[in-house]
């Protein structure tokens, strides 16, 4: 943090003539001191010392732990039905997320959000669209025991594993005791801190290669930090300050057009917890309303990182802009629809030339690498305990 | 525990002295006909049957109460869909059943100790947990609302049955989870016996001498008493184990998932069906099950909790000799060889049969494919 300091008085000082210009409440909302420049990703995530395991990120060679988490990843033991695995909606092939605006869901749901990448995911310290987790070890058994997503119980998921030979041989080796539902996040959380992607031409171009990101993506980055404003929010390594915003995404067509999506929508309203009265009108995502219950952040996520964007699309929180050009132009237009009366008064129409907006996508490209692939593990088999016998 | 057993020992040694006959029956609840019961709401039976056939009700829709508890097959399964013979439940996808479904007919004369193993005295917290349970229909009751809140027709019986109720919502007729257990329920009551000869009082003479041997010499009123034809406790008659649930991975890791939910902690050591000790955790309860009730075993078939029977003549053999085996202190001393003829096996047979009564017959709901239509002006409406 300290060897930011003093590019951050540089970059905070325009920053207070911005905000102070645009509207004297938005100095409530974010002071310039919170803006932090764009950097390179350190080579390796933060790997918290209650879990550890090496620091190898893809394509080195993955620890034991990292390998054991890669074969979970896959393994649709770890579900409700054993229907679905982690890389049915983190699928490699879709950028370790998954391609439709909404998520698929468990068998015989649909979710209501978008499926955000793995890739990463080790270095951000806010987890979901609503932030509200804050480790990979707190988020894994929420996807994988949530009803829309994996439906797992963990009594069920650690019998499967204790079946099953192959887990019972790795998990000796890697933990020395037999699986448990803890262990099981933990691993995988070790396999994604491996999903990192430091080495971007972005990356590279930050620390001092020059001819790593086209001009065109220079430029976009110029206008990135100067007069689309875009990293107010989006700062950092990961390109995200991991606050909440209400930025007026709109509602996906899905809402009203599918009966299915209509049921995910009432029920994680009435689930996630919502006052009657909203829980009975609301027909958008309130966001992290959630988290406080609190009516002026309906409408607020955490700002999105800006990584591996190639492979990542659709956009947003619920997957309504296809495109990065769909997503210039909705903040270039000043944002959506304030539909709450909470729409973030940072985003202003930005006037961008569409030389303008062709660098800021070359830009947002030079965030991501080489796209990331592993070979698909075969998932291992069942087999009975050996030693029964008939009782006497 | 002890103590009961010793008196009921010490009890039946004093009446043989007496009579020289032993006579068992003053001492337990006597067999009789069922009692009527209160009748059940029409609408609410309505709901319940359409929900009992409804697939909704479980985690990825593929199955629903009936899959298990066949209307077919006596509201238990004994032929699989190609048609062979099952002695263990189908289960939720991914995992195996380790028990035999029991019957749901006759259920809510039950009363208490639901489950083969007693595990709750309460039908409605029965049914939460069936459906809510991994192996069985791996459902969350707030997802279940909101997909019977998307079906139309549901929402309209709904109004329809509990128009002048709000259970677990602030609205007069609104579907919650709540509701569709209730509705469950009610309609359970509707699956008890019709037409039941012992019950009306129309038994052959050959049924009559197995009703003696019931009462008497064969002493099984010791624990099938009183109009459910059980005692609804746990006896552990020792039954041999399915060697099917240790042999099947899938069946064995069901049953220890089974057993890590109710808090056992030596689950991965066991190799037999534990039963009631899951629940009490007290060694002396190891392989004990609830007594199951007698009526409709025309239909009922397999027998036993893990369906090792496939004939009543099995099981009255068993019970023949003494019933099965196990450690010291852990079979029932109630069981003894009854060293019966082949005619009063015979008679005592048909005085099981006795205690069926017409088959269930209903019309099925009308259902089909599960759709989930978009509401109209879903805007505009409360949800």
């Amino acid at each position: 943090m300290k060897r930011y300091g003093y590019m951050k008085l540089l970059v905070g000082l325009p920053l207070i003539a911005a905000v102070v210009f645009s509207a004297g409440y938005a100095v409530a909302e974010k002071s310039a001191g919170q803006v932090r420049p764009l950097s390179a990703l350190p080579d390796y995530p933060p790997i918290p010392t209650d879990n550890a395991s090496g620091k190898n990120v893809f394509p080195s060679k993955m620890d034991e732990k990292q390998e054991l988490g890669d074969l979970l990843f896959f393994d649709p033991k770890v579900s409700g039905d054993t229907g679905i695995a982690c890389s049915d909606c983190h699928d490699p092939k879709q950028g370790w997320g998954f391609n439709d605006p909404i998520s698929r869901g468990y068998p015989g749901v649909v979710h209501w959000r978008n499926s955000q990448t793995a890739v990463n995911s080790g270095y951000l310290n806010k987890l979901f669209w609503e932030g509200g987790t804050t480790s990979l070890e707190a988020q894994a058994p929420v996807a994988g025991l949530g009803a829309l997503s994996g439906n797992g119980s963990p009594d069920m998921i650690e019998s499967r594993l204790t079946f099953t030979p192959e887990y019972v041989k790795r998990f000796r080796e890697v933990y020395a005791t037999l699986p448990t539902i803890d262990k099981v996040w933990e691993a995988m959380s070790a396999f994604e801190r491996y999903l990192s992607q430091p080495d971007t031409p972005f990356d590279r171009y930050m620390k001092g290669d020059k001819k790593a990101i086209s001009e065109s993506a220079v430029r976009g980055k110029a206008l990135f930090e100067g007069k689309a404003r875009c990293i107010e929010c989006h700062n950092g390594p990961m390109m995200t300050d991991e606050k909440f915003y209400d930025v007026g995404v709109p509602d996906p067509s899905e809402f009203e057009e599918s009966g299915m999506q209509q049921v995910t929508v009432r029920y994680q309203l009435y689930t996630k917890g919502s006052a009657e009265e909203i829980y009975r009108t609301s027909k958008s995502d309130p966001g992290i309303y959630f988290k406080q219950k609190r009516l002026e952040d309906r409408g607020k996520f955490r700002t999105a990182p800006l990584r591996y964007l190639k492979y990542t699309g659709p956009y947003m929180h619920n997957g309504t802009l296809f495109t990065l050009e769909e997503v210039v132009d909705f903040y270039n237009d000043g944002g959506g629809v304030d539909r709450w009366g909470n729409k973030t008064k940072i985003l202003k129409p930005l006037k961008l030339t569409d030389q303008e907006k062709a660098d800021m996508v070359q830009f947002l490209e030079s965030t991501t690498g080489e796209e990331i692939r592993l070979p698909v593990p075969k998932v291992p088999d069942y087999a009975p305990m050996a030693d029964w016998q008939p009782r006497k | 525990m002890k103590k009961r057993i010793i008196s009921a020992v010490l009890c039946c040694t004093a009446m043989l002295l007496l009579t020289g006959t032993p006579v068992l029956s003053v001492e337990y609840p006597d067999i009789g006909p069922l009692p009527e019961r209160k009748a059940p709401n029409p609408k609410a039976v309505e709901l319940g049957k359409r929900l009992f056939f409804d697939a909704r009700l479980s985690g990825d829709a593929g199955l629903s109460c009936a899959t298990c508890h066949n209307s077919e097959q006596g509201f238990t399964k004994h032929t699989d869909d190609k048609g062979q013979p099952m002695q263990l439940s189908d289960a939720y996808p991914g995992s195996k059943h380790w028990r035999n479904a029991p019957t749901m007919l006759n259920v809510v004369y039950k009363g208490k100790s639901f489950g083969w193993d007693g595990r709750l005295d309460d039908l409605d917290d029965m049914l939460r947990d069936m459906i809510t349970d991994s192996m069985n229909m791996n459902m969350d009751m707030q997802l279940l609302q909101e997909r019977l809140k998307q079906d139309t027709n549901v929402v309209a019986l709904t109004k329809d049955a509990y128009g002048d109720k709000n259970m677990g919502t602030s609205q007069k007729g609104e579907m919650t989870h709540y509701v569709a257990r209730n509705a469950i329920v009610q309609f359970l009551e509707t699956l008890t016996s019709k037409n039941v000869p012992f019950d009306k009082g129309q038994l052959s003479p050959k049924a009559k001498e197995g009703m003696a041997l019931f009462k008497g010499k064969a002493g099984c009123i010791q624990c099938h008493n009183g109009a459910y034809f059980s005692d609804v406790k746990p006896h552990n008659s020792g039954v041999p184990e399915n060697p099917e649930v240790f042999k099947d991975a899938q069946r064995h890791f069901t049953y220890v998932a089974y057993m890590m939910f109710m808090g056992v902690d030596d689950r991965l050591n066991w190799r037999r069906d534990v039963g009631y000790y899951t629940i009490s955790k007290d060694r002396q309860d190891v392989g004990k099950f609830v007594t199951p009730t007698l009526r409709e075993l025309k239909y009922t078939g397999p027998y036993m909790h893990n369906g090792v029977f496939g004939t009543l003549d099995e099981v009255i053999e068993f019970y023949n000799s003494g019933g099965g085996e196990d450690r010291p202190g852990l079979k029932s001393p109630l069981l003894k060889p009854l060293n019966l003829t082949a005619g009063e096996k015979d008679a005592l047979k048909e005085f099981l049969l006795s205690l069926s009564g017409d088959p269930i017959k209903f019309d099925m709901p009308k259902g089909g494919k599960i759709e989930y239509q978009p509401l109209p002006n879903w805007r505009e409406v409360r949800n």
